[in-house]
């Protein structure tokens, strides 16, 4: 099986370059990539951790589609050579490696973190919120996100405007505003006001289609959205 | 970055990105079909474009409000199919109905 690998180091310029695989039963494109590493080319770079899909880090895209390689077989990917990229929207560390950094810069921006309110103690110990609460399930599939990157490296919106946060941090802003213990709302509900932020998403679904961890970041921003416009109107909750 | 030139880029274009690009385009051409039927509003060939055009980006348009107003996302797929599986419909049963 051919592999056509994305190269790139400081310097130097970005190419494809080809490497052939034995492919065999049940082997994965990471397992591809870790074969060419020790066999053929020890300069390849790429990232990850668990390889039994749980911890994200090894996000990519295949074939021009977001995936964790170590849950993508090659025997189900089309026939024909198989590329992997990494992840677009990020900047290039090498070869397959990117910085996740600019992520996280937009969940500050975005004040997507946790400040604890007058409701996050009960008695001596941290708030809970039972798991079949309202306010729990309003959010339970929202708070699986682990960071992996791929819903925004699928947004069009993110690759049109730098300014808009991307689908990871406004779900995240999304999780929070709807946790009764946290205390930062209001601060949160002005942030995301700003031009670049709730308007410029456009509903393409992207980043939902992608998510390994079937999150909707579309629903959580489109319910932000909903939340802004009640509260634009004097009728929501802050 | 991803570079909306290349074809890789286009590879996995998912349906709601279609869904998104398509009522642009439709509006674009909007704009074009109504000055052509200003100027001569009994061409046939203007009038059907029109028609066309107007469903399509309409109840693309009304898939997006759906959407806004709490329907899953997950149906948006669903909602794209029949916004123009009904456009289908309203275009025939419209061009069968002569009305003057």
């Amino acid at each position: 099986m051919v592999l056509k690998v994305f190269r790139w180091s400081p310097g130097s310029r970005e190419r494809l370059q080809k490497y052939w695989v034995k492919a065999r039963h049940g082997m994965t494109v990471l397992d591809a990539l870790v074969e060419l590493q020790r066999n053929s080319d020890a300069t390849l770079a790429f990232r990850y951790a668990c390889r039994v899909g749980m911890c994200g880090s090894c996000a990519m895209v295949v074939n021009g589609r977001e995936r964790w390689v170590c849950r993508t077989l090659l025997s189900n990917l089309a026939r024909g050579p198989v590329t992997v990229r990494p992840l677009y929207q990020f900047p290039l560390i090498r070869d397959l490696v990117v910085d996740m950094a600019p992520m996280k810069n937009k969940m500050l921006e975005m004040k997507a973190v946790f400040v604890p309110g007058r409701r996050a103690m009960a008695g001596d110990g941290f708030a809970q919120i039972g798991s079949r609460s309202r306010e729990r399930r309003a959010i339970d599939a929202a708070i699986e996100c682990i960071g992996c990157g791929m819903c925004v490296s699928a947004c069009t919106m993110v690759s049109h405007d730098p300014r808009f946060p991307g689908p990871a941090a406004l779900n995240r802003v999304f999780t929070l505003q709807r946790d009764s213990r946290d205390g930062a709302h209001a601060g949160r509900s002005q942030a995301v006001l700003a031009e670049d932020v709730l308007t410029r998403c456009h509903g393409q679904a992207n980043c939902t289609a992608v998510c390994p961890m079937e999150i909707s970041p579309t629903d959580s921003i489109l319910a932000l959205r909903r939340r802004a416009v009640l509260r634009l109107l004097g009728i929501g909750p802050r | 970055m991803r570079r909306m030139g290349s074809a890789e880029a286009w590879r996995d274009t998912k349906v709601g990105m279609w869904a998104w690009l398509l009522q642009r385009v439709a509006a674009v051409g909007l704009v074009a079909v109504i000055a052509a039927h200003l100027k001569n509003p009994f061409a046939r060939p203007v009038q059907a474009a029109l028609l066309a055009l107007v469903l399509f980006h309409g109840l693309l348009g009304v898939r997006a409000i759906l959407l806004d107003f709490g329907l899953p996302v997950r149906w948006h797929r669903l909602l794209f199919l029949l916004a123009l599986l009904v456009g289908v419909v309203a275009f025939a049963a419209f061009w069968r109905w002569r009305w003057y």
